[in-house]
């Protein structure tokens, strides 16, 4: 094993594919429109994107223990509305209403995780199923309405989506957090020991748990970890947006785990990148932004995602094959 | 029958599959520092006695005993707890971790404050290096290399480096030469001797009898699920002789 040059090393990382990817594009969005890097549209992409980062952040440690959850999208949906039907009722303050919010979230992925680890169904049914009861939960209680926001002041607000300015770029607070999260996240996935026992759960279960790694458990508080960050990703949301929709939320499954993905975290497992996790975050919301600034029609936006994703694991899984045969 | 010197002994096993009777009474032991080869045909039930000693199967009848003393043996974490470590080609490491990480796997050293949960992952390296040489790997493998980029042998020496390390007592290899390559049989070879020199004793099945006659201080048989021979010295017994035993050629010596 002779030693590597660093940029072989570079090369050989799994993160250096999607690096290129979100360089190219940002380069190519800006010669076809030069407003695309206006302060205007970089507070916009700031705006939304910490939101379904966030998700795919808590998606990322769940995905590397092997397992994922398809109900991240309804929990984002419901968790908001849990708060505001309380606080608009007069049940709660809006405080309380946070917190009921978040223990929906971590009944929802405690459910997942015991189902996955100790009925042993696979986390594709599991979460499909809990998909459909937390959506059509949010639904009923809601007769299918947005719950409209009515004036609330409560610093929770600030803390949670302030925003402030740096000269004239509009930052708002859910920046801040996604930064913190990802932080935070990254550091447990690769310095502790907790963080190697979700690769070992994910990479080969039944020998971790036989070396006194409690795999169930280490999947459970990821299932916990996901749902809690979805719950929290739907509040800021609905803040932002001043509504809370029943319906809000839908489809944002599959765009985590094609964030996921394409930054370089294996599906089934072993293999989790944060750092890929936030390029491939920027990839998918840089590309929906840019598409429409050049004037593709919004409606194309999947075509490119697609193309992206298959793109993005042909080139994960020749690394793998070439770093196999390399050595 | 109390023997100072005796490490393991599995009394009375039977297993049944269904109808198929994969062993039938079988009492087998090992001495410390003893290196016992286990042989016999296809479907003998070696790795079926062996995998009941590293829990991953339980023996309908029959008790195991670890230094005198009657062990429960539920599972491979129990297994492990009693000091047995069973290798196979593989199955016992996470391919996408690193070398250090596996030998610690589960048991990770930490550094600072409990609550940070900070692996040391400088001490982690730093004993995988001490220990891959110790069992005998030259070639300069940095700790921090993937499972994925070693070979088959050299996986079979970072188990046993961690067999090694967490002192385990009985090491258990069961066809550890498959599909390896000359020179990797003899760094295996080399890692077993290794491993009993420095006081562990170990269970080696290999279809290959010279491999086996190379590093066993005994052998012992098993012919259709019964054990045919217990004692066989490969000092004084011939290869053609252990396999008449094997193939059932020759009268059963009483067990
Ligand atoms: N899980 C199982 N279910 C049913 N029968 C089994 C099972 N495992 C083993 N057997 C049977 O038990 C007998 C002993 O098998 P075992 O794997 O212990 O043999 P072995 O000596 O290890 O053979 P080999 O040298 O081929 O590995 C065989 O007849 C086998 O078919
Ligand atoms: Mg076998």
């Amino acid at each position: 094993m002779e030693p590597r040059t660093f940029l072989q090393r570079l090369l050989a990382r799994p993160e250096f594919g999607p690096f290129v990817l979100l360089v190219g594009e940002i380069i190519v969005f800006t010669l076809m429109a030069p407003s695309f890097l206006s302060t205007g549209n970089i507070s916009n992409l700031l705006a939304f994107t910490p939101e379904l980062g966030m998700i795919a952040l808590g998606m990322t440690m769940l995905m590397t223990s092997g397992e994922f959850d398809l109900s991240v999208g309804s929990v984002f949906g419901f968790a908001p509305i849990i708060m505001w039907t309380l606080y608009n009722t007069g049940a709660t303050s809006l405080e309380v209403g946070f917190i009921a919010g978040m223990l929906m979230a971590v009944v929802v992925g405690f459910a997942n995780g015991w189902f996955v680890t100790k009925l042993k169904i696979p986390s594709f049914l599991v979460t499909l199923g809990m998909l459909l009861v937390v959506r059509g939960t949010a639904l009923y209680l809601t007769d299918g309405f947005p719950q409209g926001r009515w004036s609330a002041d409560s610093p929770l607000m600030d803390i949670i989506v302030g925003d402030f300015y740096i000269g004239q770029l509009r930052i708002f607070t859910s920046l801040l957090w996604f930064i913190f999260f990802a932080l935070i996240l990254g550091y447990i996935l690769t310095q502790t020991k907790f963080g190697n026992w979700i690769q070992a759960a994910g990479g080969n279960a039944s020998a971790a748990s036989a070396r006194g790694v409690r795999v169930a458990r280490t999947k459970v508080i990821l299932f916990i970890l996901t749902s809690v960050m979805a719950a929290f990703a739907g509040i800021v949301s609905s803040i932002r947006v001043s509504s809370a929709n029943p319906n809000s939320g839908t489809g944002y499954e599959l765009e985590v785990i094609a964030m996921v993905v394409i930054g370089g975290t294996a599906l089934n497992g072993g293999r989790g990148t944060i750092i890929g996790t936030v390029l491939g975050v920027l990839i998918l919301r840089l590309m929906r932004n840019g598409i429409v600034m050049v004037g593709v029609p919004g409606l194309a936006y999947n075509i490119f995602i697609g193309a992206i994703i298959l793109a993005m694991m042909s080139l994960h899984s020749w690394l793998e094959r070439r770093h196999h045969a390399g050595t | 029958m109390v023997n100072e010197n005796e490490l393991i002994r599995m009394e009375h096993i039977s297993k049944y599959f269904g109808r198929v009777r994969a062993l039938d009474d079988v009492t087998l032991a090992v001495n410390k520092s003893e290196i016992v080869g286990l042989l016999g045909d296809n479907g003998a039930g070696k790795s079926t006695l062996i995998k009941i000693l590293s829990g991953a199967l339980r023996s309908d009848s029959g008790d195991i005993y670890i230094d005198g003393r009657k062990a429960n043996i539920r599972n491979t974490t129990d297994a492990i707890a009693y000091g047995i470590e069973t290798i196979y080609q593989d199955s016992a490491l996470v391919t996408q971790l690193s070398i250090a990480r596996n030998i610690f796997m589960g048991r990770e050293p930490i550094i600072g404050p409990g609550f940070l949960n900070r692996m040391d992952q400088a001490a982690m390296n730093d004993a995988a290096r001490d220990l891959l040489k110790q069992v005998g790997i030259t070639k300069n493998i940095p700790p921090a290399t993937p499972i994925s980029a070693l070979s088959g042998g050299e996986r079979q020496a970072v188990a046993i480096a961690r067999a090694l390390h967490f002192e385990s007592e009985l090491i258990v290899l069961d066809e550890p030469t498959n599909n390896l390559g000359v020179e990797e049989t003899q760094g295996v070879l080399r890692f077993v001797r290794a491993a009993r020199d420095s006081g562990h004793s170990c269970i080696f099945i290999a279809h290959n009898i010279y491999h086996v006659f190379q590093v066993v201080d005994r052998i012992v048989v098993l012919r259709g699920g019964k054990k045919v021979a217990d004692d066989i010295d490969p000092k004084t017994t011939t290869i053609e002789a252990v396999e008449k035993i094997i193939t059932g050629l020759v009268g059963v010596t009483p067990a």
